[in-house]
């Protein structure tokens, strides 16, 4: 498989989770919205904080209103992070590698972009974007599955599932740190705490973890039972934990991957030996910070070990 | 639909023959459309458009800034040929490569035909294409030039001909197997009770074709498509052919050439040699050692590696030569010389500017001929005469007198019409053909090709660059008893 063709097919993952994340996170944000009362500190702009863009937005836009927000968040293409942008990578990734992909991978992903930009002012009203939210959450678990179903599980199925898992870990860990912050700030507010399940309920449904939890866990819903399900539940396939257990199966199916083994390693031993967080706390805080770090020096080694071309005959 | 007005004055319809009786492989479709309302029609080709909306067929038009992709322009009504009469053209095209073929093994090694007098040695080696670097050199099975897309036309009388022959790398194909697709989608009644000979075979044959020519006897061979890359016009379709064959697509940083003189791709596991190359960029790009230096998109040592025999290209680096309208006019000779045959497909007329008395005909007659530059494709810088005005004829006069080699001029044709499902009716519009032969240890011609359509009334361009569309092509048995 070629290096260049390797590097975009794990781009194409990422940015197509990245493009399901998104989606979840305005429909889940949305219903947190209707939920909590009117006094508690809770805005359309959190979403911008989400995806870490405060900067860019102040630039581009003057008033922190919903319409702007939903704009710079879904169809702005001058927001990299934009669900737009991340379907347009995911697209021109696709159109580079399309003699190893199944056809259909070029169809939807087509199709997708073109049902997206189509529908741009329905992301203003509220109801259509919802529905909007549900078609594209919907088309990508199909291209998801539909190419579980056709690739056979070589090297391009490996990088998928790489990136897949990578980007996904990723906006778990964004999620958590998100959600204790807020409560962080707010803690004090006794309205708070009267709502503090419905958020973590919330921060479970922005991770599809909801019904999960509930199955496995087994407890109420509390910020230290959360933060431990999203960080090291073995079985949900959203966890941290099993994100890297999944990239360390791919590395069976790659050459020459020392590196990248002893990097997904380091990331398990780390979660292995967290202590009990507090949700909300600067401590948690720090960790999820160090998990992150952690996460973009595995994405380096990842472009050492195989996106960096090599000059050595195999 | 009432087909009876339906008229394409002075030219031959590839459907209707005059008074509107359908010709016999267009019976079926005929029946078929006439059943159905023009509205029904026009409901056809929505569907025919959706399809190619989200399959994401697209073309790329140098022109347009930041849009790489425009959707494929596509007409509903095919364009049928019966098969026995595509029988004697699919064999006139395959004689015609064969003796292309030899013509450029010829030129790059004893060069008897200059010596036999039938073909001027001064037109060749003057011509751009011609590459000394190529001299000496025996490509496998003596095969230059292994995909060649020919343009036919056919005039009034309805009789074939060849407009010219595409060497050096040339597209479409794609978009004839897309096109099927489509029309599979729209009238899937009419695959079912027609026998339409299939064309999905290609990518079949290109790959076992290509792998022919591996140097490497032991083995599957490696190949792999080389394109210039996404702003290419005719990234689709390098995309498309490695998809459908398996092939790797790989751009010139993708290749290196080693110390050995062997071509390898930049894998994940490190090097691996490559055997066979279907290079879709242009001889001067291909390696900035030897031709362009500032050719980003080749791969240095590329011709070296070739030279030594490491690694098949195809087409061959220099076979472009055969690819030049001044020697287009030799091509019936080089078949007589060749293979001892008379053509099975004539050529269209052609004056050569280079020659006294062609050239003042030429020039006398501008307004009633189409003159093009030898080297040009695409339909960039020509002249259809009886289109022009005055002052056009008069730039073209000027071009002729101080560059006569590089131009050529033939009669106006009246290409053959398809109707065409335009604004209000069903009107006839002007079609050429253009079919892939592959020539390596064997030969294949595409049973029909790419109709194109020239969706102007009265135009006579048929490029999808300038303002073109397409028709699926339908080679029909009608010997073949129809299943009812």
């Amino acid at each position: 498989m070629l290096s260049r063709v390797a590097e975009r097919v794990y781009w194409l993952a990422r940015y197509i989770e990245r493009v399901e994340n998104t989606a979840r996170m305005v429909l889940v944000h949305s219903n947190l919205m209707y939920d909590l009362p009117k006094k508690i500190d809770m805005s359309w702009y959190r979403l911008i904080e989400l995806i870490s863009c405060e900067q860019q937005f102040d630039v581009l836009y003057d008033a922190k209103t919903e319409r702007n927000v939903m704009q710079m968040v879904l169809t702005d293409y001058r927001n990299p992070a934009s669900l737009v942008s991340s379907l347009q990578f995911a697209r021109e990734n696709v159109r580079t590698t399309r003699d190893v992909l199944p056809k259909e991978t070029w169809n939807r992903i087509n199709r997708l972009y073109l049902l997206v930009k189509s529908r741009e002012d329905d992301v203003l009203v509220r109801s259509r974007r919802n529905n909007l939210m549900e078609e594209v959450i919907e088309s990508c678990q199909s291209i998801v599955g539909m190419l579980s179903g056709t690739l056979s599980q070589d090297e391009t199925f490996a990088f998928l599932v790489m990136g897949r898992n990578i980007e996904r870990a990723d906006m778990t860990s964004r999620i958590l740190d998100e959600g204790g912050f807020f409560l962080g700030q707010q803690k004090h507010l006794e309205q708070v705490q009267a709502y503090e399940n419905v958020l973590w309920a919330n921060v479970l449904r922005s991770v599809s973890g909801y019904l999960m939890y509930r199955q496995h866990v087994q407890t109420e819903i509390d910020g230290q039972g959360v933060v431990m399900f999203l960080l090291n539940d073995i079985k949900f396939p959203r966890s941290v934990l099993q994100c890297m257990m999944m990239v360390l199966k791919t590395l069976d199916d790659l050459p020459d991957d020392s590196g990248v083994r002893l990097a997904v390693e380091d990331l398990k031993d780390f979660l292995a030996c967290r202590t009990v967080f507090e949700a909300g706390s600067k401590e948690l805080h720090d960790y999820l910070d160090q998990l992150q770090q952690k996460f973009m020096y595995l994405n380096d080694v990842i472009y050492q070990a195989w996106f960096v071309p090599k000059h050595v005959a195999a | 639909m009432e087909l009876k007005t339906y008229i394409s004055p002075g030219c031959f319809d590839e459907s209707l023959a005059e008074g509107g009786q359908p010709r016999a492989a267009s019976r079926v479709l005929v029946d078929f459309m006439q059943q159905r309302s023009f509205k029904e029609a026009q409901e056809l080709q929505k569907l025919a458009d959706a399809a190619i909306a989200r399959q994401g067929i697209s073309f790329t038009v140098y022109s347009d800034q930041g849009n790489i992709d425009r959707a494929w322009p596509f007409d509903i009504w095919p364009r049928t040929i019966e098969a026995s009469e595509w029988q004697d053209v699919e064999r006139g095209l395959a004689q015609r490569l064969k003796a292309l073929n030899c013509f450029i093994d010829d030129v790059y090694n004893d060069q008897r035909i200059f010596k036999a007098d039938i073909v001027p040695e001064d037109i060749v080696l003057s011509s751009k294409n011609f590459r000394p670097e190529c001299v000496g050199i025996k490509p496998r099975y003596g095969a230059w030039a292994n995909i060649c897309g020919s343009d036919l036309v056919r005039d009034a009388s309805g009789q074939f001909f060849v407009l010219e022959d595409n060497l050096r790398v040339p597209s479409g194909v794609s978009y004839m197997l897309e096109n099927r697709a489509v029309m599979k989608q729209v009238s899937p009644e009419l695959f079912e009770n027609l026998h339409i000979q299939p064309v999905g075979d290609y990518p079949n044959r290109l790959l076992s074709m290509l792998s022919s020519l591996s140097p490497q006897e032991q083995g599957v061979a490696e190949v792999v498509v080389l394109t210039p890359g996404i702003y290419n016009s005719a990234y689709y379709e390098h995309s498309f052919l490695a998809h459908e064959m398996g092939a790797e697509l790989v751009e010139g940083c993708d290749l290196l050439v080693a110390d050995d003189d062997c071509v390898y791709m930049r894998n994940i596991e490190g090097l691996k040699r490559v055997d066979v190359i279907y290079r879709r960029i242009d001889d001067e790009f291909l390696d900035p050692e030897v031709f362009r230096e500032d050719s980003a998109l080749g791969v240095p040592g590329l011709m070296r590696a070739w030279r030594k025999g490491k690694v098949a290209i195809a087409n061959a680096p220099g076979c472009g030569v055969a690819d030049d309208k001044v020697v287009y006019a030799y091509v019936p000779d080089m078949i007589r010389f060749y293979l001892n045959e008379e053509p099975l497909v004539p050529n269209v007329p052609t004056y050569l500017c280079r020659r006294d008395e062609d050239r003042e005909y030429v020039l006398a007659n501008i307004d009633q001929l189409v003159v093009k530059p030898a080297n040009e494709s695409g339909g960039y810088g020509m002249l259809v005469g009886p289109h022009a005005s005055a002052e056009e004829h008069e730039t073209f006069r000027q071009l002729i007198i101080d560059n006569p080699r590089n131009y050529i001029a033939q009669p106006t044709l009246t290409l053959s019409t398809v109707p065409t499902l335009c604004e209000d009716a069903i009107e006839p519009r002007h079609v050429d053909l253009r079919p892939f032969i592959l020539q390596g240890k064997e030969t294949y011609v595409t049973p029909g090709g790419l109709t194109r359509v020239a969706m102007v009334k009265g135009s006579l361009v048929v490029n999808s660059s300038q303002g073109g569309g397409s028709k699926d092509t339908w080679v029909v048995d009608t010997e073949v008893d129809y299943v009812v």
